[in-house]
């Protein structure tokens, strides 16, 4: 008898008809003669297809809910009437069930018939030709004529919309089986499609009949991955046509690490698949991950390294060894004259934990330094810091799939439907089965406007002041004696705990005192603190809103307690989750990107420590930390530090107080930076060393759950080096020989220096999928959810958490508060997304702003203004918005010439120096011109292409420039 | 517009010390800190400070790296 119940030893190359049933009870049945144990509920589609006897089927799909209405996948059951659907039909004990036979196949010939009397006959023509449901299944039944003719009333000369840039639909297609509506509803809950009219008029529309582009449509792909004819067809497929094979890989855009299949001709993404075997995506994805992939081939990537003496001169195309060299020279020299400490190198938290662990062993057993740091310092640094001192991990305690099991979601200064647009899709489906949701932010997100949702809390909290609400949160917590005190007593420091409870018991927390600094009534802070406190499984989401303040650290403890202290810790369905920003923030962390903490957040103080990671790279090893990024700047505007190595990070776009970021770049002596782009950075560097792209190289990525996925290389790297490759030339040009053959390598010794990876090989990847670390002897198959039986530190810490306001304040010269974030289409510095078509929803960064305050300034939605702090000024075009409260306003910095982070301050967190980009005290006015910034950025854009021309035309190339933005 | 190097390090340890100021063993939680994230250069330009005019420190600031200025000039190798 064939037994089914794990979930697992199902193939995700499979489509078996309906979801899979959870249930432990069994139930035994019989089809074709086999019999069959599956778990109750079940579909006896579904059970006949795990059996391998595949029932022919047009509108049923494994990750859809059974909809019944193509009666292609009827069967006959023994002792019942009729026909049944098998998608709809669950199994029951005892049942015999017959797939095949001359009544059922004459039906299904029937259907077909129907169907293909209104579907053209282009087959061969068809861009669906070879991978075409209704195609199939004409096959399946054996369908030879079609009675009716075509001369009827059909639906053959309608429309095709082409407005949505990735993916066409043509209607004529349409078999109305309504997998497109239904993906939109219950994979990405947008709910942007309906099925419009009634019988034979029914039609698929979006939004209300409009163009996709019209629509509220946010071009996931779902329902063109759901289609099962070339009704909804990617472009890329039309153009190209069908690929030839595949490779799993790890998506390069947010920390929710989607696993795709590339689809490929020879080395050309056809189209990317988001795989269902991914265990953080289910098969699901978001547009930029399905569709802006384009990036990769665009002309303006780099193809060949570059060098020059100063940043007024031309480029010059260089070989790889003429620039490593020259590059390394620059480095010794610049070493010798001012000293071992001079230099230093960043990390990118785009590229592989194999990258980020080789840049980091280059500044620490190269350089002979400890100056490494990640951009994670401009997002999670706090996290890191607050999270070890609480619980005793720098990481997130869940899986993305613990959601499913939450009954109250605390979304605070996160964004996910924009920032982290899968996972938000899981989270709406669990809002959707009933789960509370309570969101703590100063903007109104899409979030709260989750269709079939009702009743979130939305507590819009004035900027700045998040330490203020979480000890606000808490005091009603414990004042209302709503704590967890078996957990308390069992899991904390008692201590600490004590000192704690005295402290958040005093009644300067009340949510009714605390009302003047967050401006949120006090009644919704206590409804909001009892519905997480009373929930069975309370689960806290956040994001950059938390850290990005002066208080990041602070806050994130502020999380750490309340979780402790309503034993939200440990299980599944809880936890405290940071949301990562970039794909690999979680791996450039772990990696030892900090410049205190050597791979898996060991301090280099720790002479233990240090004594392994110098027997293994044979190098003494600094155990003092090195400079983080600011320091690195304040150090080079001083004229201390003189070089620096950075490898896919422009931090001229993404770090605050722009004008000092420049002034620090200017200072430098030599600007090493490895980028697939001309970046902002690159502008100010000596030498330009062509990076590859996710596509091009084999590593490791590091989600936002742990969870370490695989890239893998689809195409050869444009410039002929894979990242890792380039730092170990020049590790080895400096004179500290590093060698390796393949990043698999890197991994087997991060795994024998880091104690939470020993586990972890890419052989043991490849057999698993995935690993969420740690991953060891312990824990051979990872650790999905962290703290079950106790904390790495033994007892959870809570953490004196008092509110100290931030110095960026309203006042009467800068009266409104800026923050800053992203939106779906672009990602972070938008290098990638700006080269592709998702343009086409965000082609300029705008200021949004409450109607009263737009009102105030005379100022009219798309009038341009300007924005000034205590920073620096700019010009944005005004969005007149209310889901802006007033006196806050907000931009996004996905656009160069923006300039949003000319007026962002060094005001940065206490613990960890992470930039408060979310206040920002400014004043808005109308404005007719560019700022002074803006003006000057433009014409240094002008003459730094002009100079990369130069390189280029110097070696007989046509170059193309892009114009970032005007 | 930007602050000196020094300038910039007074006010992060200012920031740390008003952080930790509610704790009862708060000088020597700031110490910590500055031990475990200060970079060898900004400590010594704190304590140069602090030993040359120290009055834009807070008093919680000044004790926290008086007691850096002792455990770095104790014998090193000792930092653990």
């Amino acid at each position: 008898m064939l037994q089914y119940f794990d979930p697992k030893h199902v193939s995700p190359e499979r489509d078996y008809g309906t979801p899979a049933r959870l249930s432990e009870t069994l139930v035994s049945l019989e089809i074709d003669g086999t019999e069959i144990r599956v778990p109750e509920g079940t579909s006896v589609l579904r059970a006949a297809a795990l059996a391998d006897i595949n029932i022919p089927k047009l509108c049923a799909s494994d990750n859809l809910e059974a909809f019944g209405s193509c009666r292609l996948c009827a069967v006959q059951i023994e002792g019942k009437r009729g026909l049944p659907a098998s998608c709809t039909t669950p199994v029951e004990n005892g049942m015999k069930v017959t797939t095949q036979n001359s009544r059922l196949a004459k039906l299904r010939r029937n259907v077909m018939e129907l169907y293909i009397s209104d579907h053209p006959l282009d087959c061969l023509t068809c861009p669906a030709n070879g991978d075409c449901e209704l195609q199939d299944m004409a096959g399946a039944v054996g369908l030879r004529e079609v009675r009716y003719g075509f001369d009827g009333d059909n639906h053959l000369a309608a429309e095709t919309d082409d407005s949505n840039p990735y993916f066409s639909f043509d209607p004529s297609k349409c078999i109305v089986c309504s997998r497109c509506v239904r993906a939109c509803n219950e994979v990405q809950g947008t709910f942007a499609l309906t099925i419009e009219g009634r019988g034979f008029d029914s039609k698929v529309a979006a939004g209300q009949s409009e163009a996709f582009m019209d629509s509220e449509c946010v071009s996931c792909g779902a329902c063109v991955q759901a289609c099962p004819t070339s009704t909804l067809m990617e472009k890329s497929v039309i153009e190209q046509g069908q690929p030839e094979h595949s490779v799993i890989t790890t998506c390069a855009y947010c920390g929710v690490g989607c696993s795709f299949k590339a689809e490929m001709q020879g080395d050309r993404v056809v189209r990317m698949v988001p795989y269902k075997g991914g265990d953080a995506n289910h098969g699901h994805s978001c547009v930029k991950g399905r569709f802006a992939f384009g990036y990769a081939t665009h002309p303006d990537r780099l193809k060949t390294p570059m060098i020059r003496e100063s940043i007024d001169q031309p480029w010059r195309e260089v070989g790889w060894e003429e620039a490593i060299t020259f590059a390394a020279e620059r480095l010794k020299a610049i070493q010798a004259k001012y000293g071992r400490e001079s230099i230093g190198g960043i990390t990118s938290s785009r590229c592989t934990n194999e990258e980020t662990y080789l840049v980091q062993k280059l500044v620490r057993a190269a350089f002979r330094n400890n100056n490494t740091d990640t951009c994670a310092r401009v997002c999670h640094s706090p996290t890191g810091f607050g999270l070890k001192a609480t619980l005793g991990e720098s990481a997130g305690t869940q899986t993305f799939d613990s959601v499913m099991k939450a009954d109250a979601i605390v979304v605070i200064g996160a964004n996910p439907t924009d920032a982290h647009p899968v996972f938000a899709s899981q989270m709406r489906k669990r809002l959707r089965q009933g789960a509370e949701l309570i969101v703590v932010d100063p903007r109104r997100i899409d979030l709260l406007k989750t269709p079939h949702h009702r009743g979130a809390q939305h507590l819009a909290l004035r900027p700045g002041t998040n330490v203020a609400m979480v000890n606000a949160l808490a005091h009603v917590v414990i004042s209302e004696g709503l704590e967890d005190r078996e957990f308390i007593a069992k899991r904390c420091d008692e201590s600490g705990y004590q000192a704690w409870r005295e402290f958040i018991l005093e009644e300067r927390h009340s949510p009714e005192n605390v009302e003047a600094i967050t401006g949120v009534p006090a009644e919704q802070v206590r409804r909001a603190a009892r519905t997480y406190a009373n929930a069975a499984n309370g689960a806290i989401y956040y994001g950059l809103g938390v850290t990005e303040h002066s208080q990041g650290s602070s806050m994130v403890m502020g999380i750490a307690n309340l979780a402790l202290a309503t034993g939200n810790i440990g299980r599944e369905g809880v936890g405290v989750n940071p949301l990562r920003g970039q794909n690999n923030v979680q791996g450039s962390c772990d990696m030892g990107s900090f410049p205190h903490e050597l791979p898996g957040y060991q301090h280099v103080s720790d002479p233990a420590v240090r004594e392994r990671f110098e027997a293994a790279w044979g190098v003494p090893i600094d155990d003092e930390p090195g400079l983080r990024i600011p320091n690195m700047f304040d150090a080079a505007v001083s004229g201390e530090f003189k070089a620096l190595y950075v490898q896919g990070e422009d931090i001229a776009q993404s770090d605050p107080n722009t004008q000092h970021v420049e002034l620090a770049l200017r200072s430098l002596e030599c600007l090493i930076v490895q980028d697939i782009f001309l970046n902002e950075t690159a502008k100010f560097a000596h030498v330009l060393l062509p990076g590859s792209s996710f596509l091009e190289k084999d590593g490791t990525f590091t989600n936002a759950e742990r969870r370490i996925n695989r890239v893998r290389k689809v195409m050869p790297p444009l410039a002929g080096k894979q990242d890792w490759e380039v730092t170990v030339d020049l590790a080895n040009a400096l004179g500290y020989p590093m060698h390796y053959d393949h990043p698999a390598q890197i991994m087997d010794e991060i795994a024998t220096l880091t104690p939470s990876f020993t586990g972890v090989s890419y052989a043991r990847l490849d057999e698993l999928g995935s690993i969420q670390w740690p991953c060891n002897e312990a824990y051979p198959k990872g650790m999905p959810t962290m703290h079950i039986e106790d904390f790495p530190i033994g007892l959870g810490q809570f953490a004196i958490t008092d509110y100290v306001a931030s110095e960026e304040r309203s006042n009467r010269r800068f009266p409104l508060l800026l923050t800053t974030g992203r939106i779906l289409s672009q990602y972070n510095v938008g290098a990638q997304t700006r080269r592709t078509d998702n343009q086409a929803w965000h082609d300029e960064d705008v200021l949004e702003l409450h109607p009263t305050d737009a009102e105030l300034r005379g100022v009219r939605d798309g009038d341009w203004v300007g924005i000034t702090s205590r920073a620096g000024q700019t010009v944005l075009r005004a969005r007149v918005s209310d889901r802006m409260p007033p006196g806050v306003v907000y931009t996004t910095f996905h656009h160069p010439g923006s300039g949003a982070n000319v007026i962002t301050t060094d005001s940065s967190d206490w613990a960890t120096n992470c930039p408060e980009y979310k206040v920002t005290a400014v004043q808005v006015e109308k404005v007719s011109q560019p700022s002074t910034w803006q003006r000057q950025f433009q014409s240094f854009d002008r003459l730094q292409l002009e100079l990369l021309r130069g390189g280029k035309d110097a070696a007989g190339k046509q170059p193309s420039a892009e114009r970032a933005n005007e | 517009m930007s602050r000196s190097q020094l300038d910039t390090l007074i006010h992060m340890a200012n920031q740390i010390a008003i952080n930790n100021a509610h704790y009862a063993d708060a000088a020597e939680r700031i110490h910590t800190h500055l031990k475990k994230f200060w970079a060898r250069s900004m400590k010594h330009q704190i304590i140069d400070y602090l030993r040359e005019d120290g009055s834009q420190l807070s008093p919680l600031a000044r004790q926290a790296i008086e007691q850096l200025a002792q455990s770095q000039a104790d014998a090193r190798p000792a930092s653990a």
